[in-house]
């Protein structure tokens, strides 16, 4: 009966599904009990081979990593944050809080109190009291766990053991993996729940033939929340969402073929299965670390002004909470821009009637922006009378909406705008002001004031509003921009009227009103306002993408994604000028270059494959061939995913953002290595069904030459590794002449360069 | 061959199967069926013979009808406006010097702007025109004539559309809404009126889909008449779209993918004969590679040919080739290089401009006065050759003489700039773009300066003859940094706007001796004491002339990027196309004045876009079903529903998606070609989604389709016929606010 059904599975006849499995673990017993006794010698090779290889991981991640004992490279910005976690007090940052979490946590454990700064590249950590040594333990640790992590995916994927020791090894004696990992980074983190998805994805495909067994259900649950977790560090993790996701949906379209015998219903259970446990589940996770994200920093703190007015206040000791004021008509105020921080200035100095450029201007008098308090900047608001609801009292609260004149105390004018262009830019409207008892011009003296998401009864309130002034007659918006006017204006900011109107930056805050003060209370008082958490976090998920995609600073060590898999340069991380040390952030060239030539031989074995089958030709034999485009296939695309969206990308480019698929084209490299230097594949590998014996087609066969290139491919990786680590570790300091030896390539911008003769 | 034959034949039997509706009723022996499998019955003419003729000759007639329309729409009012609209400015000018044969440059291939020309000559215009924006047409130029010259082209396409979905296989329904739609489109309308390159691009665009989708149909019968006919005007329909604008390179982007499908299928069919399959493959390079080249090249040879005469863009092209242009002032350039001389220093690579500096300065790196290359006459490139400071000094007397010293290979040279005074300096300063070089600056003066101001003069060959003499023009130069040891050099990295986009010039620190864009040669050369030089007999490859001009039209083109000081209110992002969310004001927009808005038919815009992704809901739907081992189409169905859906989707995505990746300022125009795509998509998802209508439905759905279409036309038709009232009167027609139409 048994027997029949599994037959049955494989034609095209429907097949109800094996819905029970308990008689599945006696049969497993069995089998494992075979096993053990026939492959007792085989494990104990495999575990010592792990454990070495461990060993020797945390050897090198943990070697010297208390050198140098100051702030290297990013630890300037993750150091930081993970303080500001400790002091509670709001931050902004492009990546998820998963990973600053974990690093404040150790910080938190180790009693670190979250004073430093990490200002500068180069602050010492000693003097400041910093416990450095463990917060880069994690880091470090995370890094080490890799090599174990890559051998065993290997060994899960069905390969020898000497392909796993080679993956492995390649990951261990990886100059840049070990030189990213074992700072207060982000990419070890990455990594390592990266590959942590990929074994757990790996784990649950072979329990494929035990459909809703519980093991099937552990491992694709601990998918999804590996997989949450990658992308709760960095969202590069959305790179390894898409790469499960496109497996998975391998899967499901050999699910759905009916010659797998599936029924509708069936499917639609392995559907919802899959919805819950890779969509749903990676969403609640992710969800749960912004959740804690909130709920640690509820005080004010330097992110603040990225943020909302509304998310602002939220946040305790928030000055918008504590020192917001309501305007009423005839108050008199100061109107600050939000992007420059200069203040609506006015004097009674004239614009000059001819510009340098041979423009001529108005000769009104000038308006700029100024960055110092000043009694020029005080403003009074008054009602445009004829737009005004003659019902509102005098001092009525200004709204979203109301036409206001603006009357500049000192001069007595009123603020006006008109078609002239501005000083600066001909295509902006000049700003100037008119005595304030002449009325002929009144139109061009109206403005309208917008607030930011108001309605018609938001008050303009000071420093938490943020409102747009738009000129009633020709709809431009008060704006200004960082570039001064000459001296006749004292070199101060040029303002003038943006015709897009819509723009962010014709943000301005009224800053006070000039002879109202708010006490201080002492205490600092709980937040006046609360926002549900999904206002709060899609919030910050928008400000997260528009500021990541706006990191377009060029910055000396950015490179582009086509020099990454060919290493043609590295990035500076930290030097020292006394003992010529330096901290250069350079993958091991030799396995860089192995695993880029192997990721060619691939994709020729798969054309030259995909050809010959063309022509009715069959080079490789079946199992094989399946190996290669399952796994193999699978290792490469996760490189291809993590590697080539970053050419779409317009933000500023390092290195090490390869590494995720680095780690990916090491595995490759090893696939590789299997498919020529190892006869046949270990086939199948998935656990058996429940009601099926085990039998096996095919097995590997590990010859001589397998070992001896091995070998010989991992002890040239251990000295290149060893020949560039002072680069890795910051010590020993090289001599010019040990640095030009090391540049193999010409691009790689290494410190003390010998000096360049005269040629 | 003929078992390739058979396969197909055998198939459509065993089928048994026809589609439901568009699919060509082919007579087969002995019966018929019809598309619900009953015997298929010839048809009878009726008696009526108004009805009697429709019948027979509708084939004809409908295509004549639509032909017609397409030419009074195009042609009426066309001298409307009897302005300079848009970008008539360029063309026209550019067409002028065709009449004027001087040299000028452009980014575009010249074949449409020769069609320009050609356009004046027939009208009898004599070039003298300046087409500046917006002004009027004086009376001696005929802007009619030449505006209907080009309407002609777009008059084209209207026919061409109908043919393309007959080969295409829709039904007649939607073969009229196609053709329909493209005839009623209010950009496509708009934008062939006037003297513009679009109305020829489109028009080879479409030819090129019409040729393809021939000789699709041809391919049961591989190497007949016909397919060698098709595949020919493939070929040559390829190489003229490439020869209007670049953009055609999407067009042949399609054919080429089209083809490598074809030849991977050919690949595995085991039964056919190796060397038939190596003459597919012979017969499709010949055709659609080398013959498309040899039309470019031809334009281009033309267009050498016509311009003979020195003009505006001479200095886009080597210094020979100027010389060898009629009305330059280069005879007089004494020839041999001497201390003291004033010259200009020309870049022998592909596409290198004159050396030039200006008063500017990098605003990083040293931010010392710029130094770049430059393309066009100016004084700022010209330089002083000059000994060392120090030797200078001592021969300060004997440099006032009447003496002369020739410049050699390996001298020491100082470099000054003429209107500045600085000299060319280099230091341990990276280049502004090209960060692994040097920066090149102009520093200091005649008395300050340094060590790094002096330049080693390497002479790599001369063109003509061997001399120890450095030549004008011939003579190939390199300038080595005497410090740094690096090569000055100017390798087409444009720079961003704070250097007007010119090329920046760096050091190298590489030696690479074969690399071109570090040879250097004199071009004006000026100097009292010595002789004016004779007129040498000069010479240039027609291939070296043809690669040059296309590198500096890649390069110029590539610096068109959008400045983000300027805000060009007429460029707009590729996302805004598809569901027509901007229009440009094509010119003046005064009350009185006749305006053109250019906007497309709504209606067709998004119905297109729609229809793109419903085709691949379809296709997923469809592949879901096959799956499951549903079979809704035959194989022959099938084969024919992917192939319509990639030639649209695949057409429309190339013609589209690569605007994304452009750097250079783009324009709703660059969308037209790809509407084509969706237009067709269009129809034939409408064809899909009532194909298993009956056939009152069908008239119903079709009908409603044709009314919309021809309704809002109706409704926009002045913004493409022109309007000279004013624009407040349109504002109904505002539908969207992020138009323009009306202030």
């Amino acid at each position: 009966m048994t027997d029949h059904k599994v037959r049955q599975r494989h034609g095209i006849q429907v097949m109800e599904p094996p819905d029970s499995v308990q008689n599945a673990p006696i049969l497993d017993e069995k089998k494992t009990i075979g096993h053990t006794k026939k492959y007792t010698k085989k494990r104990i090779v495999s575990n010592s081979a792990l454990a070495i290889l461990t060993l020797l991981s945390f050897i090198t991640r943990f070697w010297k990593i208390d050198y140098p004992h100051q702030v290297v490279f990013d630890e300037v910005h993750f150091g930081k944050f993970a303080s500001y976690y400790l002091k509670r007090t709001y931050y902004f940052d492009v990546h998820p809080p998963l990973a600053k979490l974990m690093l404040a946590g150790i910080g938190w454990f180790l009693g670190y109190d979250g004073h430093f700064e990490f200002d500068n590249i180069g602050d010492d950590y000693i003097t400041n009291g910093v416990p450095y040594i463990g917060l880069r333990s994690l880091p470090a640790a995370l890094g080490a766990l890799l090599v174990p992590l890559t051998y065993m995916i290997m060994i899960e994927s069905g390969y020898p053991v000497i392909t796993a020791i080679l993956a492995a090894g390649l990951v261990l004696f990886d100059n840049a993996l070990i030189c990213q990992t074992r700072l207060i980074l982000l990419d070890s983190m990455l990594v390592f729940f990266m590959l942590c998805t990929f074994y757990c994805y790996i784990r649950f495909y072979k329990y494929r033939l035990r459909e809703f067994s519980n093991e099937w259900w552990f491992w694709m649950i601990a998918s999804g929340v590996t997989l949450g977790l990658t992308l709760s560090v960095k969202l590069v993790g959305l790179f390894t969402v898409l790469t499960i996701g496109i497996a998975v949906i391998v899967d499901l379209w050999n699910l759905l073929d009916i010659k797998r015998g599936l029924t509708m219903d069936h499917f639609k259970k392995h559907f919802y299965a899959r919805a819950i446990g890779l969509i749903i589940v990676p969403i609640f996770v992710y969800l749960f670390w912004f959740y804690l994200h909130f709920a640690i920093l509820n005080t004010s703190g330097p992110g603040d002004s990225f943020m909302s007015p509304a998310f602002q206040e939220t946040l305790q000791g928030n000055v918008m909470s504590l020192e917001s004021l309501e305007i009423r008509f005839n108050d008199t105020i100061t109107l600050k821009h939000k992007s420059t921080s200069v203040f609506l200035h006015s004097h009674p100095q004239r614009y000059p009637l001819r510009y340098n450029d041979g423009r001529i201007s108005s000769q009104g008098q000038q308006v700029t922006g100024y960055k110092f308090e000043d009694a020029n900047n005080y403003w009074l608001i008054k009602p445009a009378k004829i737009f005004m609801d003659p019902s509102r009292p005098e001092d009525d609260f200004v709204k979203h909406g109301d036409y206001i004149l603006l009357e500049h105390i000192n001069t007595e004018t009123h603020l006006l705008t008109h078609d002239v262009a501005s000083p600066l830019m001909p295509t902006n409207q000049e700003f100037t002001t008119m005595p304030k008892d002449d009325d002929s011009r009144y139109n061009e003296t109206v403005f309208q004031v917008l607030i930011d998401d108001g309605d018609s009864d938001t008050k303009w309130k000071t420093k938490s509003s943020y409102i747009r002034l738009i000129h009633f007659d020709t709809k431009v918006a008060l704006w200004t921009h960082d570039k001064l006017l000459p001296e006749w204006a004292f070199k101060q900011q040029e303002i003038n009227g943006n015709k897009n109107n819509v723009e962010k930056s014709n943000i301005w805050i009224a800053d006070q009103i000039v002879g109202k003060n708010v006490t201080k209370p002492l205490t600092p008082e709980p937040p006046k306002r609360h926002l549900p958490f999904f206002a709060k976090f899609f919030e910050l998920q928008r400000l997260m993408l528009s500021h990541n995609s706006g990191l377009t600073k060029p910055h000396p060590y950015s490179s582009t994604p086509v020099n990454w898999p060919f290493l043609v340069r590295g990035i500076s991380f930290w030097t020292n000028n006394n003992d010529r040390e330096q901290i250069y952030l350079l993958g091991n060239p030799f396995t860089w270059w192995i695993s880029v030539g192997a990721m060619a031989v691939l994709v020729g074995v798969l054309l030259a494959d995909l050809i010959s089958r063309r022509r009715a030709i069959h080079p490789i034999s079946e199992p094989v061939r399946n190996r290669l485009l399952n796994s193999g296939l699978f290792f490469f695309m996760a490189w291809f995913i993590h590697y080539a969206p970053f050419y779409l990308m317009g933000r500023s480019l390092f290195l090490h953002h390869y590494l995720p698929a680095l780690i990916c084209s090491y595995m490759v490299a090893a696939v590789v290595f299997n498919f020529m230097f190892v006869d046949s594949v270990n086939y199948p590998i998935s656990v058996t069904g429940p009601r099926k014996a085990p039998r096996i087609v095919a097995k590997a066969v590990v010859k001589d030459i397998t070992v001896i290139t091995c070998t010989i491919l991992l002890a040239i990786s251990a000295c290149v590794f060893y020949y560039f680590s002072p680069l890795t570790y910051g010590t020993p300091g090289i001599e010019p002449e040990g640095i030009r030896s090391r540049m193999w390539l010409d691009s790689w911008d290494l410190h003390f360069q010998p000096k360049r003769h005269d040629a | 061959m003929d078992t390739l034959k058979r396969r197909h034949f055998t198939t459509t039997i065993n089928q048994q199967q026809f589609s439901k509706s568009g699919y060509e009723q082919v007579p087969l022996d002995p019966i018929d069926f019809d598309e619900n499998g009953k015997l298929y019955k010839p048809l009878r003419l009726p008696e009526n013979k108004i009805l009697a003729f429709w019948q027979q000759y509708n084939d004809i007639l409908i295509p004549a009808f639509f032909t017609v329309l397409s030419f009074w729409t195009r042609f009426y009012l066309i001298s409307y406006s009897s302005f300079v609209v848009w970008d008539e400015a360029h063309f026209g000018k550019f067409g002028s010097h065709y009449l004027k044969r001087e040299f000028y440059f452009d980014v575009h291939p010249p074949l449409g702007k020769m069609l320009v020309g050609l356009a004046g000559l027939l009208a009898g215009y004599n070039g003298s025109f300046e087409f500046g924006s917006g002004e009027a047409y004086p009376a001696d130029v005929n802007y009619a004539f030449m505006r209907i010259f080009f309407a002609t082209f777009g008059a084209w396409m209207v026919p061409l559309a109908y043919f393309t979905a007959i080969e295409l296989d829709f039904s007649q329904h939607a073969v009229i809404l196609a053709t329909l739609m493209v005839l009623l489109d209010t950009a496509y309308l708009c934008i062939s009126r006037f003297i513009l390159l679009d109305s020829m691009l489109l028009f080879f665009t479409f030819t090129t889909l019409f040729f393809l989708t021939k000789f699709h149909n041809q391919r049961n019968d591989p190497f007949s008449i016909d397919w060698w006919l098709w595949l020919i005007l493939t070929g040559m329909s390829i190489g003229c779209v490439t020869s209007v604008k670049w953009v055609g390179l999407f067009v042949t982007a399609l054919v080429g993918l089209y083809t490598i499908e074809d030849l991977w299928d050919k690949f595995g069919d085991l039964s056919m004969p190796k060397t038939v399959y190596l003459k597919h493959w012979i017969a499709r390079i010949v055709c659609l590679i080398i013959l498309p080249i040899q039309i470019y090249m031809l334009c281009f040879a033309i267009h050498f040919a016509i311009l003979n005469k020195s003009g505006p863009g001479d200095a886009q092209m080597s210094s020979l080739f100027q010389a060898g242009l009629r009305g330059n002032n280069f005879y007089g350039n004494p020839i041999d290089l001497a201390y003291g001389s004033k010259f200009t220093l020309k870049n022998m690579g592909y596409g290198g401009g004159l050396l030039h500096s200006h008063v500017q300065t990098y605003p990083s790196g040293s931010k010392q006065q710029q130094v770049t290359c430059y393309h066009h006459r100016d004084s700022n490139n010209e330089w002083f050759i000059k000994k060392m400071r120090e030797e200078n000094e001592e021969n300060e007397e004997e440099n006032n003489s009447t003496d002369v010293e020739f410049v050699k290979h390996n001298d020491i040279v100082r470099l000054v700039h003429s209107s500045t005074c600085r000299n060319l300096h280099s230091h341990h300063v990276n280049a502004p773009v090209t960060k692994s070089q040097y920066e090149v600056s102009c520093y200091g003066n005649e008395q300050l300066g340094d060590q790094n101001d002096y330049w080693i003069i390497e002479v790599v060959d001369d063109l003509l003859e061997n001399t120890p003499r450095i030549r004008v023009m011939t003579t190939r130069l390199r300038f080595r940094h005497k410090t740094l040891g690096c090569y000055l050099r100017a390798a087409n990295a444009v720079l961003p706007q704070w250097g007007f986009k010119q090329v920046e010039v760096t050091c190298d620190k590489n030696n690479n001796p074969s690399d071109s864009h570090t040879y250097w040669n004199l071009e004006h050369h000026w100097n009292d004491k010595l002789p004016a030089g004779g007129s040498a007999h000069y010479r240039t490859l027609f291939l070296h002339d043809f690669w040059h001009l296309n590198v500096a039209m890649y390069t110029s083109n590539n610096a068109l990027i959008p400045d983000p000081d300027k805000e060009d209110i007429l460029a707009s992002n590729p996302w805004q196309w598809p569901l027509l969310q901007v229009g440009i004001r094509i010119c003046g927009w005064d009350d009185k004045a006749v305006k053109y808005y250019l906007l497309g038919n709504p209606i067709i815009w998004w119905s297109g876009t729609a229809s793109l992704v419903t085709f691949v809901f379809l296709f997923v739907w469809h592949l879901i079903r096959r799956q499951r081992q549903f079979h809704d189409f035959s194989q022959a169905q099938w084969t024919h529903f992917l192939y319509v859906g990639k030639i649209c989707l695949i057409g429309w995505l190339l013609h589209f998606m690569p605007f994304f990746i452009m750097g250079r300022v783009t324009y709703l125009h660059h969308y037209f070609p790809a509407l084509y795509f969706s237009i067709l998509m269009c129809a034939f998802v409408l064809d899909q989604l009532t194909s298993s209508c009956n056939q009152i439905t069908k008239h119903i759905v079709f009908g409603i389709s044709y009314l919309a279409v021809i309704l809002v036309f109706w409704y926009f038709k002045d913004i493409a016929f022109g309007f000279d009232y004013p624009s407040s009167e349109l504002k109904g027609r505002q539908w969207l606010s992020s138009w323009n139409l009306v202030d």
